[in-house]
This record gives structure tokens, C-alpha cells and sequence, in this order.
């Protein structure tokens, strides 16, 4: 496809720290503490580091094929028939994905935001706002991303002041409580799998200017919102302990009603960390949303991309409306994650395999 | 009139011969007749009616029968008296060859400056339109074509809309070539460019594009003129019309070219390698590319001392925030999220709102459109009423409305710091954008609370993030962000931190300032002098 477009190394990095603060923020502590109790820690930072597989397979790839899109990377590699077959695999899974989150996100806000509002409607509004963010120019993406993570980042300074109330033994034993490796990997595969949500880099290939800092500059990225998140752990467990923390629904949420910010200029801040954490949201549904749309349009070989995203719309919303309560939510969401965890780090894996073979044959 | 490219769209002769008056189209390419007679009744069957059209018939160096055409009201009686006529009467002829005349006219008779020969009918009929006269000569199938408009213009004054404390106090005026005299005597450089083209079939204004040689970007200027030339329109009566059809996103709210009435802005604004466009007949100049940051900073800021301007810069944008955000937040405090006042100004924040049979985002509604009807009017008002209006309006009738127990007091005074706000951002098209889409906030802020605030204002960032002015992004330098350039966006750096032009433009020559003189503090000269002496 030609373009004019162009994004640099630094600002995808900004794309990829931006997308992965998110959804998950407000559930991850609970979830992985169930899990691994005091070796949260230690297991997200290990899962931080096995996410940076499917970052450095990504742009390792974007390296070797640097005018191939992931979708044109399969078409390329696999053949017409099972290439698109991936492709239409990715974007249904983007969907999907985009549609869990968006409910997830509409749950938490009548819980913490909007308790009268039918969640119906924080859905669809959601999703039309991606709809009208436009997905015609790449850098605008990348000015979006960039230009909200400082924003994103916010809560984590807010969360700051509840130091106070921060129990070291809340945090020990960093290996947790006889914990078997198998549950330990389980906490760490939950994290990776939390944070491993930056396929979107894939899409944006051909764009990029600089693919030698790309490696760089994405472990930099991945790092930044890895620790936002981390960071998001620490506060909570720090500040519950285990066994509180367990009980607490949306821990992050809870641990920003008890914040008090000196001045009294405010009297509870949960509300600017939700409404940072809306922006959060969008960001991470925006990158589905890209992935989904402009992939749409190039295997169909088209730049129709607002009707592709208003036809979607009706399709993302009723993904959202199939769990019946919130916990199904999360069934649905962990079956998921795991099933897109082998597309973002299996499928560019295979990918470079694929090409060396190919290159191979065709040299002999 | 010197065109500065040719039409490059190859449609374009179809559609513009469509919107072309018919008069002109009939006597395109058609040479003038050698008959004076011809000629004469030519023009008079098309001018006969209009009252300021006068022809005056003469003998050229008292032999050759002449007639001299032109239009009353546009032109300077008394040089086509003496420095025309008289001379054309009395010389006494030596050229024989009859169409050699007009040739020996211009160079040996008139000393009269805008002098050319014409032969083609219709460029005649638009040049007499123009404020030219036309003289005839019998026998001659060439027509003298002298230039001899005289306009009222209006004295250089200072602009209403963009006042200043400090600074030149001239202002554009409605004659294009008064504006690019004010321009020029700024730039008394070789490399100062005023390219002039025509835009508009029938009104033909005449529209200049100016820009530094070797500071603007040539892809720029290149861009600027194919988009003026792609304008196909019968008539423009503003540079606002020329706005509206340049700028990349005409959807937008939003402006996406500065327009000033300030030469000082246009030349600041050439030296940092943009494009200005001036028109004939509108004292406001157009600056391409824009960007976002430019609207909330004056020309003023660069007058003053760095600290004071970027203090100033900090409240203009604490203003335009105010203007866009404050009523809908405080509509979702109140009637979503009591719980986020602090608890000791509960009581003051509610205080007043139990009398008060609206709902919060109605009376704020019902507050803000009453507002705007009164801006409305105290803008048509003439100026003597318009004070005692304002009196009226916000004391009388806001003082009233409360003691009546329509709207709150709290309400009252958040409106007024909302409009307040929205008049302190310079530009004038900026907050007016903000302040129409508060009432779109204001009903978000009503019907979602916080959620809504949130979307609205990413809608509306979104937005701003996609929008190009001329390939520039509009929220440079903050997306995408540049460091070296946030000395001049909220702040203002001081002179010696700014030696680079914005790179956003990618000016063609980047460095603007050499080294900074040295630091006179620890230095007292008048003592070194005595001790000297000593």
C-alpha cells in the first residue's frame, strides 16, 4: 500500500506503554494475588519479561519484512488460503478481545462511576468514540497514544500518596507461601498475558522509520507501562495484604477511595483516577480497533475504513453483551487471553521460522 | 497584473467559462475594430445605462480623431486632465506609420507610469471595469491602456480585534497595495516575495501570497498557490472566503489558518518561514501552516520580558480550559458526584440551589445561552448602548435572576468565569470554537456525569490530534512531541534559547539568532573608565 505516513521508534514505543495500560489495571492485582499471594511481585516481573518475547519476535519480523503488515507478512509467507485464514483468525480475535473489554470497562464504571446508567450505554458510547478516533492516519494513532500516556500515567502519582499506609510484611516473602513453580508460572502467565496486548505494533510495519531502535525503544515502551502496572500491584498488595486484597473486587479502584490528597481540594480522587483510567480504556481499545479495522481493509484491499469500522460496531457490541454477569466476564476473558497469547507470540515466532525455511529453499 | 502560474487543472477553463460573465466571454480574443466609431458604440451598448461611464472624444496631436473611456467614480479626474489629455492634445505629431502610434505615445509623449497597449476586446472591457482609462485612437488596432484608479481608503489605525499594551499600533487596511507597503518597509530584503494571482470570476480580487525565498519551505508555497488557484468561485468579499477553502479539514471547528490584522504578526510570522496570504478589499491577512499554539499567543508575548509573557501564555491557556470545561464540571459535581466536593464546602456549594426548581444542567444551560444572546448584542449594539446594555444585562437582570430564585448564586458566578475566560484567549475564531462546543460538553457533562466530560473532551482531542494545517500537525509541538520546540508553546523561552525556527515547517534556513551578548552584571564599565583614569 503507499503512504506518506510515518511514525518513529520512540513513538511506538509510546503506543505499545499507552496500550498496555488499560482494562486490566483495575482487576490484575486481585487476580494474580489469588494466584501466587506474596509473589505477586516477583511473578509479574517475571511475566514482564516473557511478554518482551512476542515485542522482540514482532520487531524482529517488521525488521526481515518491512513493507508487510502482519496480514501481508501471512499472505506472503503462508499462501493466499491459510494466510488470510490467520488473518481472519486475528481479527475476529481482536473483537472478541475489544468486546471483554469494553464490558469489563462498562462494569467497573457502574460499580464506581455511574451506578444508574445502564452499562448498555457506556458500551456503545465506548465504541463509537473509537469508531469516530479515525483510522485513515497512522501518525494521528501514534499522536493519540503519545499524547495521552502522560495522562495515563497520572494515577500512578496519585496512588503515590497512599505510601502511608504501605506494610512491608504485607509484601514478604517475595517468594510467596510454598508455592509450587507450576502456580508461580500461572501468576507470571496471567501478568504476560494482562500485558501482552500490543499486536497492534505488527499493523504499524511499514510505517515505522527506524527499525534498528525498534527493539530498543519497544523494550523501553513495554517496560514503562510494565511498571505502571507493577507499580499498580506493589500500591495494592502493599496497602491490603493478601488476604484483604482477595475480597476486594477492584482493588486499584478501592485503593483510590481511601487516598487522601493534602489540601483538601478534593475530598475522594477515585473519580479522576476512573476518569484516567477512561482514557487508559480507550487507548487499549483503540489499538484493537486499529488492528481489526486496517486489517479488515487490507485483506479486502480497500482504505474504506470508516464504513469497515461502523459495520463492526453492531458486532463488537453484541460480544460485549454475551457474558451474563461479571465473573463470566473473566472466564470468558482468561479462555481468551490464552488462545490470543499463541497469535501475538507463537504466530510472529513461526513467522520468522517460516521465512528462514522459505529463504533456505529457495537458495538451494 | 501578473499572473504567478497557470491554471494547472485541466477542467477547470470549462467550469470557470461557465461562471464567467457573458459579456466578457463574447468578446474574448476578439481584436478592436480600427473604426473609432466601432469601438465607441461597442462600449456604449454595454455601459449605455450606468451613470458614472464617460467617454470624452479629442484629436490626438490635433489631427487624428480619439476617444479616451473610462468610469467616473474609480478614477483620478485631474491626471487624465493634465498628464493625458493635455499632452496627447498638444504634441505635435512626427511618427507616420499609423500603427506605430500607440508605441510612440508611450514612449515619447506621456510621462505617465502605468502605461501599456492592448488589442484584445474583452481585456479592455475589464480593464475599464478596473479604474483603467482607455484611449482609442482612429485607424489603430492598438488601444492605450492607462492606469489612473483612485480609491478612498481609510486612514491605518489601530486594529479593534487585536489589541496590544506594547507594539506597532499600525493595522492592515482594505487596499492590498497600503498592506504590502506596511509589510515591505518591515522586510527591506531582496528575498521578500509578493507573488499576486486573481481569485473570484467576477469580483477578480486580487489575492498576494507572500513569503521569505530562503526561509519558507518551496513545497509550501507550491501547495498554497495550487490551493488558491483551485478555487472556483464567483466572488470573494473576505479573506474568510479563502479560509474556508484552503484549509485541509473544512469539517473542523476548529481554525486552521491564522488570520491577523497586525503587519508586526505577518512578519513574525514570514520569519519563521510560513506564508501569508493578503487579499484586496479585507484588512485581514491569512498565516499558513497554523498551529493550535499559536492561537492563545500574541505578538505581544515576544515585546515583553520571557517571564511575564510566559506567565501570561500559562493563564491565557488556564482561561481557554476554563471557558471550555468549567460549567460541565461543575453541572457533574453537583448532580453526579456530590461526593467529590469536600465536605466543608458542601454547605456553600448547595447552599443556594434549594429554592431552585431546575434541574443543574437546565439552569446552566438556560445561564449560558442568555449569556451569549447578550454577547450577541452588545457585539450588534451601537457602541454608546453597548455599555449601558452590559450593565444591565449582567447586574441587573443576573442580580435579579437570583434574588428571584431562578438560578443560584454559585451558578451565576461560574458562567461569568466561564465567558470571562472565553475572552481572554486572544483569537478571536479560537473561543469561539470553545465556547460552542461547551454547550456540546454541557449536555454530555448532564446526561453521563464524568464519563461524559471524559468522552467529550477525548472526542474533541481526538480531534484536534487528527487535524493537519497544511501537513503540520495541529497540536505540534506537543503531538508529536518535540522537546526543543516546547520553549516557545506554553512559555516562552528566552531569545537566546529560541536560535532555531520551529522545525515544524521545515524552514528552509533553521537558524534565526547568533550568539547571545555577554552578561553585563558583574561588569561595571563607568568604574573601569575611573579607575582607568586613575
Amino acid at each position: 500500500m503507499k503512504h506518506t505516513d510515518s511514525i518513529s521508534s520512540i513513538q511506538v514505543a509510546g503506543i505499545i506503554a499507552s496500550t498496555i495500560i488499560g482494562v486490566p489495571l483495575m482487576v490484575l492485582p486481585r487476580f494474580i494475588v489469588a494466584e501466587v499471594g506474596e509473589a505477586a511481585i516477583l511473578a509479574s516481573v517475571v511475566g514482564l519479561i516473557l511478554s518482551s518475547i512476542s515485542l522482540i519476535a514482532i520487531t524482529e519480523l517488521g525488521k526481515k519484512y518491512k513493507e508487510y503488515t502482519i496480514i501481508g507478512c501471512n499472505r506472503l509467507l503462508l499462501g493466499k488460503y491459510i494466510g488470510n485464514l490467520l488473518n481472519v483468525l486475528i481479527i475476529v480475535s481482536m473483537m472478541i478481545v475489544m468486546g471483554l473489554e469494553v464490558r469489563q470497562f462498562a462494569e467497573v464504571l457502574a460499580s464506581g462511576l455511574l451506578p444508574n446508567t445502564p452499562i448498555e450505554f457506556s458500551i456503545i458510547i465506548m465504541i463509537f468514540l473509537c469508531t469516530l478516533a479515525g483510522f485513515r492516519n497512522v501518525s494521528t494513532f501514534a499522536y493519540i497514544h503519545f499524547f495521552y500516556l502522560p495522562f495515563l500515567l497520572i494515577p500512578m502519582v496519585f496512588l503515590l500518596f497512599s505510601i502511608k499506609d504501605l506494610e512491608t510484611y504485607h509484601l514478604l516473602p517475595v517468594f510467596g507461601h510454598e508455592l509450587s513453580l507450576f502456580q508461580f508460572m500461572k501468576g507470571a502467565f496471567l501478568m504476560m498475558a494482562a500485558i501482552t496486548n500490543y499486536f497492534v505494533v505488527a499493523m504499524l510495519i511499514p510505517y515505522i522509520k527506524d527499525h534498528e531502535n525498534c527493539v530498543k525503544n519497544g523494550i523501553w515502551g513495554l517496560f514503562l507501562g510494565g511498571l505502571a502496572i507493577l507499580f499498580c500491584i506493589v500500591m495494592t498488595l502493599g496497602v491490603f495484604g493478601v488476604q484483604e486484597l482477595e475480597l476486594l473486587y477492584w482493588p486499584v479502584l478501592s485503593l483510590s477511595r481511601i487516598i487522601q490528597i493534602p489540601g483538601e481540594v478534593l475530598s475522594r480522587i477515585d473519580a479522576i483516577i476512573l476518569i484516567t483510567w477512561i482514557f487508559a480504556v480507550f487507548t487499549t481499545l483503540f489499538s484493537h480497533y486499529f488492528v481489526a479495522v486496517r486489517g479488515t481493509a487490507e485483506i479486502f484491499r480497500t482504505d474504506k475504513f470508516n464504513l469497515i469500522s461502523t459495520i463492526m460496531v453492531p458486532f463488537i457490541y453484541v460480544i460485549a453483551l454475551i457474558p451474563d454477569n461479571i465473573y463470566e466476564i473473566y472466564d470468558y476473558g482468561i479462555n481468551t487471553a490464552f488462545f490470543v497469547l499463541i497469535i501475538y507470540i507463537a504466530l510472529p515466532i513461526g513467522l520468522l521460522i517460516i521465512g528462514r525455511i522459505r529463504k533456505r529453499v529457495r537458495v538451494q | 497584473m501578473s499572473p504567478f502560474f497557470k491554471k494547472s487543472n485541466h477542467n477547470t477553463d470549462q467550469t470557470l467559462r461557465y461562471l464567467e460573465s457573458k459579456i466578457v466571454n463574447e468578446h474574448k480574443n476578439k481584436p478592436i475594430s480600427g473604426s473609432l466609431e466601432d469601438n465607441i458604440q461597442l462600449l456604449k451598448n454595454i455601459f449605455e445605462k450606468d451613470l458614472d461611464y464617460s467617454f470624452r472624444r479629442f484629436e490626438l496631436f490635433n489631427q487624428i480623431p480619439s476617444a479616451i473611456i473610462y468610469f467616473q467614480s474609480l478614477v483620478d479626474k485631474e491626471k487624465i486632465n493634465q498628464d493625458i489629455i493635455k499632452l496627447l492634445q498638444e504634441h505635435r505629431m512626427v511618427e507616420e506609420n499609423k500603427d506605430k502610434i500607440p508605441q510612440y505615445i508611450i514612449e515619447n509623449v506621456l510621462y505617465y507610469n502605468d502605461t501599456t497597449t492592448v488589442k484584445d476586446m474583452s481585456k479592455i472591457i475589464c480593464a475599464i471595469m478596473q479604474g483603467k482609462a482607455v484611449v482609442f485612437i482612429d485607424g489603430c488596432l492598438e488601444a492605450l491602456e492607462l492606469d489612473v484608479l483612485q480609491l478612498e481608503k481609510r486612514s491605518i489605525d489601530e486594529p479593534d480585534t487585536e489589541r496590544a499594551v506594547r507594539g506597532p499600533r499600525d493595522g492592515f487596511i482594505e487596499q492590498l497595495s497600503i498592506n504590502i507597503s506596511l509589510l515591505r518597509y518591515r522586510l527591506p530584503i531582496p528575498e521578500f516575495r509578493v507573488e499576486e494571482t486573481e481569485v473570484g470570476v467576477r469580483t477578480k480580487t486580487k489575492v498576494a501570497v507572500c513569503y521569505i525565498e530562503d526561509i519558507a519551505n518551496p513545497a509550501l508555497v507550491e501547495e498554497v498557490k495550487q490551493r488558491i488557484d483551485a478555487i472556483e468561485i464567483d466572488g470573494i468579499l473576505d479573506s474568510g472566503y479563502i479560509e474556508q477553502m484552503i484549509e485541509d479539514n473544512p469539517k473542523s471547528p476548529f481554525p486552521q489558518v491564522i488570520n491577523t490584522e497586525r503587519p508586526t504578526k505577518v512578519v513574525g510570522n514570514l520569519l519563521e518561514g510560513r506564508v501569508a496570504i493578503l487579499m484586496n478589499g479585507s484588512p485581514s491577512a491569512l498565516v499558513v501552516p497554523a498551529t493550535f499554539s499559536q492561537f492563545y499567543q500574541t505578538t505581544e508575548d515576544y515585546n515583553e520580558h520571557w517571564v511575564i509573557s510566559s506567565f501570561v501564555r500559562i493563564f491565557r491557556i488556564i482561561a481557554l480550559v476554563f471557558s471550555l470545561t468549567f460549567s460541565s464540571i461543575y453541572i457533574t459535581f453537583i448532580s453526579f458526584h456530590p461526593e467529590l466536593i469536600p465536605a466543608k464546602y458542601v454547605v456553600a456549594a448547595t447552599s443556594g440551589r434549594h429554592s431552585i426548581p431546575f434541574p443543574v444542567m437546565f439552569e446552566v444551560l438556560m445561564m449560558e445561552l442568555s449569556m451569549e444572546v447578550l454577547r450577541e448584542a452588545s457585539v450588534r449594539m451601537p457602541q454608546q448602548v453597548g455599555g449601558a446594555l452590559s450593565i444591565v444585562g449582567v447586574l441587573v437582570v443576573g442580580q435579579a435572576a437570583v434574588q428571584a430564585g431562578f438560578v443560584s448564586p454559585i451558578t451565576v458566578v461560574i458562567i461569568g468565569m466561564s465567558t470571562i475566560g472565553s475572552f481572554a484567549v486572544p483569537s478571536y475564531n479560537a473561543a469561539n470554537t470553545f465556547r460552542m462546543l461547551r454547550f456540546a460538553l454541557i449536555l454530555l457533562a448532564g446526561t453521563l456525569g464524568l464519563l461524559g466530560i471524559a468522552i467529550g473532551l477525548m472526542v474533541v482531542v481526538n480531534h484536534m490530534l487528527s487535524l493537519r494545517s497544511f501537513g503540520v500537525p495541529y497540536i505540534a509541538p506537543y503531538a508529536p512531541l518535540n522537546i526543543k520546540a516546547l520553549k516557545d508553546s506554553i512559555v516562552r523561552a528566552p531569545f537566546y534559547q529560541l536560535k532555531k525556527r520551529p522545525q515544524n515547517i521545515y524552514p528552509q534556513d533553521q537558524t534565526r539568532m547568533g550568539e547571545m551578548v555577554e552578561d553585563h552584571t558583574d561588569y561595571n564599565f563607568l568604574e573601569e573608565r575611573k579607575r582607568e583614569k586613575r
